[in-house]
């Protein structure tokens, strides 16, 4: 893993990344679950695009951080993703920045009310 | 009720998404509209209303697509950056590539035709008729790694779904730089050199050899997805 930047633009683009990665690692799981999930998980506080997570998937494919497989379940066929070795790599990296951005906004936040 | 897949795909043809991609893109979708159609009939919508729905959730189907490309362009380095990719990375690029392909290709043609024997070579330079045959492969072999850099930009721009004006850009840059720069056999000497002049015998053909294969890579992306749209259809 590269070192992490002193500052996180790249943290923030990658909130969907850490999403994505973090609902895989529970199971496999095709678009239309995933966009789902999001958006009833975290509230309707954030949402995907429908539609729109299939080029993401297919880059996350690419950087090889899940693979994808052809699988008919139910009667229906569907692109299912799971998460790689790669995938839960950056899915460790990402939670570790993650904690450590949210720890430094909640400690900000505290001494903003004291 | 007016079809959403056919507008979805036809507009990422026209955007230049390429067929392998489009092909899964719109598979997907197609298979994300069905679970999002399943989903308001289960909540006890009609079949058409269920279809509205799901219809209203993806949107205006050109508006997505143009979507589904913007997320694909930024899904590699190169469709991210292309103004540098075919505007300036051919500057910088191709005459190493050039140079890399010419030297290959030599080697590999002196590897088959002499079997490294410097003997065999030698005899062939100090024979004007056999010189001069050699010098026509050279040539060829120029033109080849001239076509082979072009090819390249092509086959990237491809790759990161940008637009056509972008593999031209690369190729006419390609162009350009293969009327500057040369390279030239001669009885027991080798050289590749830069110069705006002093290499009259062939500088045009080498500038025109790019900007065909950008309109050859045009033509057959055209009919690839003419064919495709058939068989669609």
């Amino acid at each position: 893993m590269a070192a992490m930047k002193k500052t996180n633009p790249s943290f923030l683009n990658g909130v969907p990344e850490l999403l994505v990665l973090r609902l895989l690692a529970r199971r496999e799981m095709y678009g239309y679950q995933l966009v789902e999930e999001i958006r009833t998980r975290t509230g309707e506080a954030l949402t995907f695009g429908e539609g729109c997570i299939y080029p993401y998937l297919h880059y996350l494919e690419a950087e090889k951080q899940v693979s994808s497989r052809r699988m008919e379940v139910e009667g229906r066929n569907r692109n299912y993703y799971k998460l790689t070795t790669r995938g839960r790599k950056r899915l460790e990296a990402l939670t570790t920045e993650w904690n450590r951005v949210t720890a430094g906004v909640s400690r900000l936040m505290e001494e903003q009310h004291a | 009720m007016p079809d959403f897949i056919e507008p979805l795909r036809r507009r990422l043809m026209e955007l230049g998404c390429p067929i392998a991609q489009m092909r899964r893109l719109v598979r997907e979708v197609a298979d994300h509209r069905e679970d999002l159609k399943q989903a308001a009939a289960s909540a006890g919508l009609s079949g058409a209303d269920a279809e509205a729905r799901a219809n209203a959730s993806l949107g205006d189907p050109l508006a997505l697509a143009e979507q589904l490309m913007t997320a694909l362009r930024q899904s590699t380095w190169w469709g991210r950056h292309h103004v540098v990719t075919f505007g300036l990375l051919p500057l910088l690029v191709y005459p190493i590539l050039w140079a890399l392909f010419l030297l290959f290709q030599m080697a590999l043609g002196f590897a088959l035709g002499y079997g490294w024997n410097w003997e065999k070579l030698r005899v062939v330079v100090n024979n004007p008729v056999a010189f001069q045959h050699l010098t026509t492969v050279f040539q060829f072999m120029d033109y080849d790694a001239i076509a082979l850099v072009a090819l390249l930009f092509c086959w990237l721009a491809r790759r990161a779904a940008v637009s056509l004006k972008w593999m031209v850009t690369a190729c006419a840059v390609c162009s350009a730089i293969a009327v500057i720069t040369w390279g030239r056999i001669e009885p027991h000497s080798f050289t590749l050199g830069f110069s705006m002049n002093g290499h009259l015998h062939m500088p045009w053909s080498r500038g025109a050899l790019p900007l065909l294969i950008a309109g050859a890579a045009y033509v057959l992306q055209q009919r690839t997805m003419r064919r495709f749209q058939q068989t669609a259809l």
